[in-house]
């Protein structure tokens, strides 16, 4: 009996010991352990303002950010910059949970989704001052816009590109991709690029006589289909998921569905692409790294996150420019910069951001080839565009000059639907859902998105 | 029983400190049920009447959210639907398989608890990392089921990829799942009393009828514990969507909670999400009643409670 | 007459090595269906990316690249998760585990005014999701009492009762135990606590072990609430240094796996540790009588 009782509140006090344990060093919010340091240079005769800036990535990231925060921290003595990372998969929605609390920091990164719903929101500040009065600004096409003011810019700058396997290539002895604008590939041209690189097991192309579809060991291309990027080719048949003005929805015009269409028919009619149904992001992992795809689009970020280890490891790839079906389509986006409206400092954290914006601030970033820079002078001037782009982690210069530097800024890179328009997640995630059965061929892209137009149109419109 | 006879005479001295002794007992489960669950569900239904985003303060709306998700949602009927499509197949298959494999765990084989290690670790590995884990098994083009088919001639099945197959898939990953019924199984399988066994093995009842007669009747509470469990716990499920699917292909596998996950913390949506989790409460509510209804004709109470 | 007993006796014996054998072997099929998809994760985390996604898939890796494990441990901080996690687990499981067998005893054995009443509220407690909670729980953690970047929301819930499933399971095994057991200290004078104590416990301590274990399973795969919970990465726990983990390197798949494997280890173990208890059984034999 006694042991029993004595065992009970022998748990209890352990359960409570460890506890206090694992709570006693709960006291400071959020301390960075790099802050301290940094107020001994600058003399603290006045109080510096604190700034909390918060950004996706590892904890290791945020400390990379935190030394360079530090830079701009010995720099002045006004403003004390602090990061905070959050992990990507979470970020909004732990900044959803941090808005609701009351606990936003004041300013960071926003994913391209919600910068325009965030707004619309009112817990954006107004950043068209930013850049008043310097001499190298933004991208035009890296500016988010609501009703008409500029919301926040863009941290980097992302397109969307064609890759290629080079061996794959060489083996069947077809011509590269071109990387150059002016002779970009029609989409006719695409597909029977692709039948020649799509084999079976008996080493038969798509379209040959005897080609097992079943059997398929090599696929000649694919098309990520995930939501918004496939609005690259609603534009380029003509069409779109929304007007310019982003207040109506085209999805249901019939350029845009066609086009949704001929994607799918990589894979139900052409037999050249695998089966993709738009559920993750590893595209490029699935098809180019892989070794089982020879062409696949998507963005120009994976040389960075995926490519160079791969090319270390004996891949040899290129850069395409996309093919067009009738005009010659990209997608520009890159994940906000914002200043939040809970904040006591907008000046401030405005100051932070143009500081850090600047590429020589994010070198590590711009030079692993995850982000491109959003100053113009380093598409311009080729002094610079030299200095970001020779660079081992790059394909050849002349190479990837063309088909990403010139591509980004020529009249073919359209930004993403949400730099300028609202609940774009909503549509996407619905358009998603709706376009399922499309890939597997249950339903044609015609039938189901005139069955759910009303709804598309609802989710854009915000009231789902 | 001979207890209820003499109960009443000695109710009044005994059944205070009884009582006393009860709500001592019951006081950290009674905090919790206020603090933690019944005012919470207060909160969640009257922010569902509110237009809440989380950012802006919110505003009365009345039952506008109802409305809406009743009239105008793309997704609350398919959502319905597939979420007890799946919970059905996957709690038939759980129990089932669990059942079966727990009591194989209680015979004598060699090398038992490597076995029972065997079946109950798919149980405690990270959730996330199992259903990655399995996507590569059943990718739609190199995956190795696919490889397995086309070996021996068959067509390939796209089993994520394809709205007709990914339920079917995603459940045979929670039957798969279900180690936790084998160990609760293989508890109480432990706790049926031998001396039954070898009464009955005297009078010369074969396995079948031992089973039948014996183990069936005294597992019963934890059977119809294990079903209640892996019920709620399936009309629940949200984490091969949130791993895996994204609710796709189509709405195949937008099951209710991912649907408000989906609407508070992507879209956020707050008072709507809320609107919806009264539902998701609603639905579970209705199936455990009536597996609480129907739970009086068969679980055998060997203990004799007095409910 | 002895002639017919005997012969039936071996056919018997004969009856039940078939069933063993049978047994066995449809115990070592499962096995392998059961093991096979945590292979495939295992023989990932030992290959090239480019290994990975081959054509035909293989089923042992080329080079068994265990260094693949170093690379992770240089950037997945294994060991300071773990101790995060165990913060987080160790008195929650304690708790939890304790004062769920004080409920379950309570509801399975003692009667008392308004029992029906609060075991309908706690039955119903099963029903909400916990992410249906989770809103309104977040909002009085952090506007109503100021908590932020603090383990305690995870583990407070714990101090009470554990949660309604493990309530229930040890009111159901309570329930499945003879009442003559308690019966007999009655008579001898023993208070409720004490039988409690040193009758009921000792006959579930399986389930106990195994209340202890979901606590500790529920605990570990909780990333939804240790996100919202928990801000500053030293304070992270496995769950989230795994997502944060695959969050930075998008796609290097082996090295994810290899920190899965890592961060299912200690489940392993303390499931390894647990089922020495809870399958060793407890005979009630003999009594009966």
């Amino acid at each position: 009996m006694k042991t029993g009782k004595k065992i009970g509140v022998g748990l209890i006090l352990a359960a409570f010991a460890m506890s206090a344990i694992g709570c006693s060093n709960n006291g400071g919010n959020t301390a960075s352990p790099g802050t301290d340091a940094t107020n001994t240079p600058a003399g603290s005769k006045t109080e510096k303002v604190k700034i909390v800036y918060s950004m996706w990535g590892s904890a290791e990231e945020g400390s990379t950010t935190q030394a360079v925060a530090d830079k701009f921290n010995a720099s002045q003595d006004r403003i004390e910059v602090e990061v905070q990372a959050i992990p990507w998969e979470n970020y909004m929605t732990k900044l959803n949970t941090l808005a609701t609390a009351g606990q936003l920091p004041d300013t960071g990164m926003l994913q391209e989704g919600g910068v325009i719903q965030w707004s619309g929101e009112g817990m954006l500040n107004d950043v068209s001052a930013m850049y008043e009065g310097s001499d190298s600004k933004p991208l035009d096409s890296l500016a988010y816009k609501h009703e008409g003011n500029t919301v926040a810019y863009a941290a980097a700058n992302e397109i969307l590109l064609l890759y290629y396997n080079k061996e794959m290539f060489d083996k069947a002895n077809v011509p590269y991709p071109p990387a150059a604008l002016d002779q970009a590939w029609t989409w006719d041209a695409f597909v029977e690029t692709a039948k020649k690189l799509t084999l079976d097991k008996n080493g038969k192309h798509s379209g040959e006589e005897g080609f097992d579809s079943q059997s398929i060991v090599q696929y000649g291309t694919s098309v990520e289909n995930l939501s918004w990027q496939l609005e690259t080719w609603a534009l380029s048949n003509g069409g779109g998921f929304y007007s310019e003005d982003g207040t109506e929805v085209r999805i249901g015009e019939e350029a845009s569905v066609e086009a949704i269409q001929k994607v799918a028919d990589l894979y139900l009619k052409d037999h050249v692409a695998p089966l993709s149904v738009g559920q993750t992001d590893d595209g490029i992992q699935r098809t180019i790294i892989a070794g089982t795809v020879a062409m696949a689009t998507n963005g120009q970020w994976n040389i960075g996150t995926s490519l160079n280890t791969a090319k270390e490891e004996g891949l040899s790839y290129g850069v395409a420019v996309l093919p067009y079906m009738k005009d010659k389509v990209t997608l520009n986006t890159g994940g906000a910069n914002v200043v939040f409206s809970q904040t006591k400092h907008p000046e401030e954290a405005m100051e932070w951001l143009k500081w850090y914006n600047s590429e020589e601030n994010n070198w590590a970033l711009i030079s692993s080839g995850i982000w491109m820079p959003t100053l113009d002078k380093w598409y311009k001037d080729e002094t610079f565009t030299r200095k970001w782009v020779e660079n081992p982690n790059f394909p050849p210069y002349e190479e990837y000059k063309s088909a990403v530097v010139d591509y980004a800024q020529s009249d073919a890179a359209r930004p993403a639907a949400w730099f300028y328009t609202n609940y774009t997640t909503d549509f996407n995630t619905l358009l998603g859902s709706v376009l399922g059965d499309v890939w597997t061929g249950k339903t044609t892209a015609k039938e189901a998105i005139t069955k759910n137009l009303d709804a598309l149109k609802a989710a854009h419109a915000g009231s789902k | 029983m001979e207890t209820v006879n003499k109960l009443p005479k000695r109710r009044s001295r005994f059944y205070s400190s009884e009582a006393r002794v009860a709500y001592i007992c019951l006081i950290p489960a009674f905090l919790g049920l206020i603090f933690l669950t019944y005012l919470p569900l207060l909160g969640v239904l009257g922010i569902s009447l509110t237009n809440w985003t989380g950012l802006k303060p919110p505003e009365f709306i009345g039952f506008e959210n109802y409305i809406k998700l009743f009239t105008s949602d793309p997704y609350i009927k398919d959502s319905i639907i597939t979420t007890i499509y799946f919970a059905v197949l996957s709690v038939i298959g759980s129990m089932i398989y669990s059942l079966f494999i727990a009591m194989m765990l209680n015979r004598k084989i060699p090398a038992r608890s490597f076995f029972r290690a065997v079946f109950y670790i798919p149980y405690v590995l990270p959730a996330v990392a199992i259903y990655v884990g399995w996507s590569w098994l059943y990718e739609g083009n190199f995956g190795f089921f696919n490889y397995l088919l086309s070996e021996i001639g068959l067509n390939k099945i796209h089993f994520i990829a394809d709205s007709s197959y990914v339920v079917p898939s995603l459940s045979l990953i929670s039957v798969w799942l279900s180690g936790n019924l084998i160990v609760i199984f293989l508890a109480g399988l432990q706790n049926v009393p031998s001396v039954y066994h070898e009464a009955a093995e005297m009078d010369g009842a074969n396995g079948w009828q031992r089973f039948r007669h014996i183990t069936l009747p005294c597992m019963t509470p934890i059977i119809f514990y294990n079903l209640l469990m892996s019920l709620i716990a399936n009309l629940q499920v949200v984490t091969p969507a949130l791993a895996l699917t994204n609710g796709g292909p189509g709405n195949s596998t937008r099951f209710l909670t991912y649907l408000m996950y989906d609407q508070a913390f992507v879209n956020y949506k707050i008072g709507y999400a809320c609107a919806t989790t009264l539902i998701i409460f609603a639905i579970l509510s209705v199936f455990t009643i009536i597996l609480f209804k129907t739970s009086n004709r068969w679980i055998y109470n060997e203990g004799g409670d007095d409910k | 007459m002895s002639e017919i007993a005997y012969g039936r006796l071996g056919s018997k014996k004969r009856r039940t090595r078939m069933m063993n054998i049978i047994t066995v072997v449809a115990v070592v099929f499962f096995a392998i269906l059961a093991i096979f998809p945590i292979w495939w994760i295992f023989r990932t985390s030992l290959m090239t990316n480019a290994e990975i996604y081959r054509y035909p898939p293989a089923l042992t890796p080329d080079k068994w690249l265990f260094s693949n494990y170093e690379k992770t441990l240089e950037i997945f901080k294994f060991w300071k998760y773990l101790w995060n996690t165990m913060v987080i687990i160790v008195p929650s499981c304690l708790a939890g585990t304790f004062t769920a067998t004080l409920c379950g005893y309570a509801f399975a054995r003692l009667r008392f005014r308004g029992k029906n009443l609060i075991w309908a509220l706690c039955i119903g407690s099963m029903l909400l999701p916990a992410m249906v909670t989770l809103i309104p729980l977040y909002i009085g953690w952090t506007r109503g009492l100021g908590v932020s970047d603090s383990y305690w929301p995870l583990i407070l819930p714990y101090f009470c009762g554990g949660g309604a499933f493990n309530i229930f399971l040890i009111r159901q095994f309570i329930m499945s135990i003879p009442r003559e057991l308690d019966q007999a200290a009655t008579i001898d004078g023993a208070g409720y606590f004490r039988i409690l104590f040193s009758i009921i416990m000792p006959a579930i301590r399986p389930a106990m072990i195994v209340v202890a274990l979901f606590i500790f399973i529920g605990l570990w795969n909780d990333l939804l609430q240790q996100m919202i919970y928990i801000n500053s990465s030293d304070k992270y726990t496995i769950a989230l240094g795994l997502t944060n983990f695959r969050g930075q390197l998008k796609s290097d798949w082996s090295m994810t796996m290899a920190a899965t494997c890592l961060s299912f280890a200690p489940g392993v173990i303390f499931y390894l540790i647990g089922q020495r208890y809870f399958v060793e059984g407890i005979t009630l034999t003999g009594l009966k009588n």
